[in-house]
């Protein structure tokens, strides 16, 4: 192993916040405080300072490992996990758990790592500490759920992880190297190599119906835990997603799917955090579509919003859980009327919805749009149903987030929950990211100037505008229309988890039933066969060979023995002339003996 | 009592507000229809016109196609959820 490669100039940033997790536990007070935010902004400077090129490679094992491609598409996506650790730990400021701030800041440090890795072997690593840290992440949540569905969520990543690792195994003996370039999955001549990667990247990006882990574990995770949670794991697959499979036809149909399906399943939602994890699926539904569409600009489309999504999504988990942390509800039939004492949450969380809804001057208008024009009539090839689709999940999104939302949770029917703002570092981790949607939303080229790809885009055009004014303010009206139709009701909704979950206690029930015929019938009439006949059987001709031969052997012996007995006992008489006589008999029987046969 | 609260708790402001929000509906249709409808009419110069499906030549097309999303998602969703996949909140833990 050579570490000469490492030069002082180039400091992984990843590094910084995985080894500068362990420093947290040790400190106390101000100092700690001031190092969980010294840390991820050290992290931020550094990703800021850094330069195109390659860095860190490592000779390990006579394997090439590349730690540091930098170049625009990994520098943009190291701006915003950097920048996102930042608010991370700017909300868990106030947080007693040492646990939850060292996992918080591994987990980025791995997506920083998964991001600026030039090879497989190198994300792979990265992406199993992601998976690891991120479940610590969902058990510090300490509710009744959260053990169990951080182990259903580790046992899905594991799997993943393990399809991804025999991914890079066939692909890296079939090319004879491993390094992470664009791959056809569906080429000829492809091995099953790419596609085993390309299912344990859809798996990170909860695509359907791959996807049901997410939902199920962010709202069992902590309330500073679950937004990290929303940041990496997904956005890091769209990542890499873009760097291994730009333009596989495949994605853009997923992608539209997943889009409709997290709103589909929002309508259903009763838990808050629940219904956002959903539009998180939808939203990285739009990055997948454009990844699979595969133009210069809609890999920019899907780049872009993904910046943008990391911080209007974190910004609303945060409005969420900040309701969560001060009044232990997070079921949206149990709340209401919370606009009276927490203005500030539910501004900041407005700001969060416009964004993520795309109403013009907020961030999704200038990123989301890129990826629906990526399959407009403009495009290279127009894509009249994908274009529908997304316009469609666009009507969605503002329907949920924008609306029912903040409506059943700060509106509505006063619940009689009296709450206060929460605490003063978490509104001013949700001010700055509330900042950022309005600046990109405001400033687009500030976001545009780091794209990846050369291509030019005019968010702000008239009919643009209009055409979203106006599918924005007529969704309103069909919600206010149809609002009892929403009411939430406390339920839960079926998903492929139920495969997991319930489907495994079926399936060892069924399981049971056949096994027990199958012994019943089968194995027991080979067992009564085998017993009764063979074995029964040799035992009885044993037995009666014993009986009648041993038995018989034996018996005759001692019934010789005894009528020989009985016949000298005749001759014992005691009497000594007797005895005289008998040797004289002997004596003379062996004298003739010897005189006339000898 | 602050603002907001002043708003919606009064029956009267809550219907003027209610008021204003069906005329900036009725605007926002009104602008788009003449978005859309303004360059048929007026330029002849190609690069003004944007490269559109036919459907987005709908006049208030967005209004339209938001509304129609909005009551579609509700309609279906709901339809899906009660027939197939909405249980009982305690369904994981039997």
């Amino acid at each position: 192993m050579t570490l000469e490669s490492i030069t002082p100039e180039w400091l992984h940033p990843g590094l910084l916040l995985i080894l500068g997790a362990w420093l947290l536990p040790l400190l106390k007070g101000t100092v700690k405080r001031a190092a969980m935010i010294a840390i991820p902004a050290g992290a931020v400077y550094l990703c800021l300072q850094m330069t195109t090129g390659s860095f860190g490679e490592i000779s390990f094992l006579g394997v090439e490992l590349e730690f540091g491609r930098v170049d625009k598409l990994s520098l943009l996506f190291s701006y915003v996990f950097s920048i996102m650790a930042l608010l991370g730990m700017i909300y868990a400021l106030h947080v007693k758990n040492d646990s939850q701030h060292v996992a918080s800041l591994i987990y980025a440090g791995g997506a920083l790592g998964v991001t600026f890795a030039g090879d497989l072997l190198t994300l792979y690593i990265f992406w199993e500490l992601m998976a690891i840290s991120s479940a610590l992440l969902v058990w510090q949540g300490r509710q009744p759920g959260s053990g169990k569905a951080g182990f259903r969520y580790l046992l899905v990543h594991i799997v993943g992880g393990l399809i991804l690792l025999a991914g890079i195994m066939i692909h890296g003996a079939d090319v004879g190297s491993f390094s992470f370039d664009q791959m056809k999955p569906f080429a000829t001549d492809a091995g099953w190599g790419p596609v085993l990667i390309l299912i344990a990247f859809l798996l990170n990006a909860a695509v359907p119906p791959l996807g049901a882990w997410l939902p199920d574990a962010y709202p069992e995770a902590s309330v500073t835990g679950a937004v990290f949670m929303t940041a990496f794991t997904t956005k890091s697959a769209v990542y890499v997603l873009i760097r291994g499979f730009a333009g596989t036809e495949l994605l853009i149909w997923l992608g539209a799917g997943m889009a409709v399906y997290g709103v589909v399943y929002a309508v259903l939602e009763n838990d808050a955090r629940r219904l956002l994890a959903f539009h998180i699926i939808s939203q990285v539904g739009y990055m997948v579509c454009g990844i699979g569409i595969g133009t210069a600009l809609a890999i920019n489309g899907a780049s872009s919003h993904a910046f943008a999504h990391i911080l209007y999504k974190a910004l609303l988990f945060m409005g969420a859980g900040a309701v969560l942390q001060v009044t232990g509800v997070r079921k949206l039939n149990e709340m209401g009327g919370l606009y009276k004492t927490m203005p500030i949450t539910l501004g900041l969380y407005m700001i969060g919805a416009f964004a993520i809804s795309a109403v013009p001057l907020f961030s999704g208008f200038v990123s989301k749009s890129m990826v629906v024009s990526a399959a407009g009539a403009g495009a290279e090839i127009p894509r009249p149903w994908i274009f529908l689709t997304l316009t469609l999940a666009s009507a969605g999104t503002f329907l949920h987030t924008g609306l029912k939302l903040p409506y059943y949770m700060f509106f509505g029917k006063d619940s009689g929950l009296r709450a206060k703002e929460p605490p003063t570092n978490m509104l001013v981790a949700m001010a700055l990211a509330a900042a950022a949607c309005i600046v990109i939303g405001v400033f687009p080229g500030l976001l545009y100037k780091h794209l990846p790809m050369a291509a030019q885009y005019v968010p702000y055009t008239l009919p643009h505008i209009a055409s979203s004014l106006g599918m924005l303010a007529f969704t309103a009206l069909g919600f206010f229309f149809l609002l009892r139709q929403l009411d939430p009701e406390p339920k839960v909704s079926l998903d492929t988890d139920w495969l997991y979950r319930r489907g495994s206690a079926v399936f060892v029930q069924g399981c049971q039933k056949p096994l027990a015929r199958l012994e019943n019938n089968f194995v027991g009439k080979i067992y009564e066969f085998i017993m009764q006949r063979i074995v029964l059987g040799t035992a009885g001709l044993l037995r009666s060979f014993d009986t009648r031969v041993i038995d018989y052997a034996i018996h005759g012996v001692g019934r010789l023995t005894r009528s020989i007995s009985r016949i000298l006992k005749s001759t014992v008489t005691g009497n000594v002339q007797h005895y005289a006589l008998i040797m004289a008999v002997g004596a003379l029987l062996l004298l003739a003996l010897a005189l006339f046969v000898l | 009592m602050s603002f907001l609260e002043r708003q919606l708790e009064d029956p009267l402001r809550l219907a003027r507000i209610k008021r204003y929000f069906y005329i900036g509906l009725a605007v926002i249709a009104l602008f788009e229809a003449v978005v859309i409808l303004a360059p048929l009419f007026m330029t002849a110069d190609p690069d003004a016109k944007h490269a559109h499906f036919w459907f987005e030549q709908i006049p208030a097309w967005g209004s339209i196609y938001g509304l129609f999303s909005c009551i579609v998602i509700i309609v279906v969703s709901k339809f899906i959820g009660k027939k197939w996949l909405m249980r009982q909140e305690d369904y994981y833990d039997a």
